[in-house]
């Protein structure tokens, strides 16, 4: 693991309990990264960095079992690597995960283990879009690939005629086994897509073939391996210097998919080699400032009548955001905007209908206005003393 | 809410239980392509377990508060039935037909068995169910995806299979479980109001296909549609389970009819009901208790003076009567769209809408 070292004249307190997050690095080789597998050789030269992802909490769904399944999910760690070849760039993540799930396409209620990874075009590191998938004016595109078993999904392809089970055809013998192959022929093997959302409720599938990406994953002896390549720069980002990255973990054994999942915070991704975006990858890896026991009396004050956190069950159910687990994929800029500024990010979130009583925004012009009060009053040290607590919501790994 | 309401009402007096709605639907929308398993239409027979298993005891919909409840999703072994095949190929070899598979449920598993002992106060009847599309849609609210939604023209609830990922939230919402996961395209499906039957002028299969005419289709705010006198007017049929807080705009004439029950020397208790009124309370609320006696009068009022509007429409005459699904709103509406819909039978285009009365031609 790498720590980034640089510490800034400016922080005169040191952060009671947040740990410096790392930063990856990737690193150039001399080969095409888009030819790169689980088990490419390449990868052994390259540094590893451990990324936390924490359960999302933020909101809950409501399929009950998948609740029950994951009311205790803590903290997991991803060993991280990258490297590019100028055009490209590969990321490989080693996940533990004991169990094995894929789906075939003959259950209904199974979920496969899946990744996904998100990136954005934003340089400013204090202003990053949300990480749950975005917001607006600040989009993210994310690649996704779940384990799925090689079966038949014609996907709008509108291809009627091999829908049909065998049986359902008038075929027999020889020209019935050619049916099965033209099938066969058209399964699908991987589970990949790209989308592009500003904002959860707002993903989108990219169809138009202009995210392209490849990716791998491999499950052996309880651990999953993943790689992602995609271009640095394409119509939707340009990753030079440093940028950001997030990444997000299914478990299928859990019932996760969609939001019920491990994410983890905005990453920095140093290019070897290239002039670094040195402020975002300072901003993502500087511990807060601020006193978070301080911090914790602040919030508990002005902020837990409506906002949930761990025990602290105040706030009347569905009020606002739970922040359980806050810290551990927010940026301590991002907390910060949304205590001074709660309308600067306001993402569509789950459906509104679920829980009409409480509306987290209103929509004023097609805008939407979050129903927080902004908190800038409270001044500046307070507001550093309630980062910093925030940044210490996160159910860490036992 | 939607600008219009299509609604259907089934009179649950005259189903007999045949399945041909099934049939009808489910030839049409759900033999293939991992659809095999789903039933858009279904008749139960309730009391009972019905289709998937339990699905009242499933979760979804909304309590008083008006908060979405959680829920859970069925499995396809266990509460929804795999579609078992059978060995014909193994026949000519001199075995007997067997199952390929154990079937441990299917969709009309429970057929018949009711409650209570037979022969001296057994009961049952079928509660034909398809999608209620309700004007506060369960499945809708759940989806983190926006990918369902309410048509405005008619409130039909469809899924937008673009946006769906299968997530399955919407099976968790949905209090009578009439969301189906498409495990081979990963994507949730559902009834569609046979909605492109409709937009040409048929109305949807199951209720088409009825052979005990128990199901009329109009829209709730066309004053002239038996769906409209039903249940608003006369007000004789109601939603099943509105307390689950959806909205549902199917709905049902209750069972109002039922032989007495007989006692231990096999005689007729005078007076007795078989069906027991708790029964169809928790199906359709306390208004069940008025709306029996308002088609008990209307019965007892066509038996004495030959008049009852509400008599005159269950009785189901002609399919035209029943059905009025108001043509020309939906060639204006997709004229207003720039496409062109021609109808391919004009029996039923008349309409709140539609001013001009086609001659029956049948």
């Amino acid at each position: 693991m790498k720590k980034f070292t640089l510490t800034l004249t400016t922080l005169a307190v040191a952060a009671t309990s947040a740990v410096a997050s790392s930063y990856v690095t990737a690193s150039k080789v001399d080969m095409d990264v888009t030819k790169v597998g689980t088990k490419s050789k390449v990868w052994e030269a390259a540094d590893a960095t451990s990324v936390t992802l924490y359960p999302q909490t933020t909101i809950t769904f409501n399929d009950k079992n998948a609740v029950e399944q994951n009311s205790e999910n803590v903290a997991k760690h991803a060993q991280v690597k990258a490297i590019y070849d100028g055009k490209n760039v590969a990321f490989m993540l080693k996940l533990s995960d004991p169990s094995y799930n894929s789906v075939d396409g003959t259950k209904t209620d199974t979920y496969p283990d899946g990744f996904a990874m998100q990136f954005s075009d934003a340089t400013d590191a204090n202003a990053l879009p949300y990480i749950g998938m975005g917001s607006d004016g600040r989009p993210v595109v994310v690649h996704l690939q779940k384990a799925v078993k090689k079966h038949y999904e014609p996907n709008g392809n509108g291809d009627v005629a091999h829908q049909v089970n065998p049986g359902n055809t008038n075929k027999f013998g020889k020209e019935l086994s050619k049916f099965d192959k033209a099938v066969d022929a058209k399964a699908m093997k991987k589970y990949q897509r790209a989308f592009v959302a500003e904002g959860f409720r707002s993903t989108t599938e990219i169809k138009d073939g202009s995210a392209d990406f490849q990716s791998n994953m491999r499950w052996a002896n309880g651990e999953w391996y993943a790689t992602l390549t995609r271009p640095m720069s394409d119509d939707y980002v340009d990753l030079e210097g440093a940028f950001p990255v997030a990444f997000a973990v299914w478990d299928g054994e859990k019932l996760n998919r969609d939001g019920l999942k491990h994410i983890s915070s905005w990453t920095a991704v140093d290019v070897a080699g290239q002039d670094a975006n040195g402020e975002l990858v300072t901003t993502l890896t500087t511990e807060v400032t601020g006193d978070a026991a301080k911090g914790q009396k602040e919030f508990d004050t002005n902020c837990a009548s409506c906002h949930r956190y761990g025990d602290k069950q105040m706030a009347p159910e569905y009020m606002a955001p739970n922040l359980s687990n806050i810290g551990g994929y927010s940026t301590a800029a991002y907390l910060k905007e949304s205590i001074t500024d709660p309308h600067a990010v306001v993402v569509p979130g789950y459906n509104r209908n679920m829980h009409p009583n409480f509306k987290w925004y209103t929509v004023t012009d097609g805008k939407r206005m979050s129903t927080m009060p902004a908190y800038g009053w409270l001044g500046e040290e307070k507001i550093n003393d309630i980062v910093a607590f925030l940044k210490t919501l996160k159910k860490e790994a036992k | 809410m939607a600008k219009r309401q299509l609604a259907m009402v089934m009179d649950l007096n005259k189903c007999i239980g045949c399945q041909t709605c099934t049939v009808a639907c489910k030839t049409q929308w759900t033999n293939r392509n991992g659809r095999e398993y789903m039933y858009w239409n279904n008749v139960e027979t309730y009391p009972g377990k019905g289709y998937p298993k339990d699905w009242r005891e499933a979760g979804g919909g909304f309590n008083a508060a008006g908060d979405l409840q959680p829920g859970i999703i069925p499995n396809l072994e266990s509460d929804y039935g795999v579609p078992w095949d059978y060995n014909f190929d193994e026949l000519a070899d001199g075995k007997t037909l067997e199952p390929h598979m154990d079937p441990t449920w299917g969709p009309n598993w429970d057929e018949d068995e009711g409650a209570g002992n037979f022969p001296s106060d057994n009961y049952f009847f079928y509660l034909p169910r398809i999608c209620n599309h309700c004007d506060n849609a369960g499945c809708l609210s759940a989806c983190p995806r926006d990918a369902i939604f309410k048509r405005d023209q008619d409130g039909v609830v469809l899924v937008d299979l673009d946006r769906c990922q299968g997530y399955r939230y919407c099976i968790a919402g949905c209090p009578y479980k009439k969301i189906y996961f498409n495990p081979k395209i990963s994507k949730s499906e559902k009834c569609i109001l046979c909605f492109p039957r409709i937009e040409k002028g048929l109305p949807p299969s199951c209720a088409h296909q009825c052979v005990g005419r128990i199901r009329f289709v109009g829209f709730l705010d066309d004053e002239e549609s038996q769906v409209h006198k039903l249940v608003k007017k006369h007000k004789v049929a109601l939603p099943l389970n509105k307390n689950y807080g959806t909205g549902p705009n199917i709905y049902y004439i209750p069972p109002t009819e039922a032989p007495p029950k007989f006692d231990a020397n096999g005689k007729v208790i005078e007076g007795s009901q078989r069906v027991p009124m708790e029964e169809l309370v928790s199906l359709f609320g306390e208004e069940v208790k008025d709306v029996i006696k308002r088609v008990k009068a209307e019965k007892e009022k066509k038996a004495t003076t030959g008049e009852s509007e509400v008599m005159d429409m269950l009785i189901a005459y002609q399919h035209q009567d029943m059905f009025r699904l108001d043509g020309a709103y939906y060639e204006q509406i997709a004229a207003e769209n720039g496409k062109k819909l021609a109808p391919v039978d004009t029996r039923y285009r008349s309409g709140k809408h539609t001013k001009l009365q086609y001659k029956a031609v049948h």
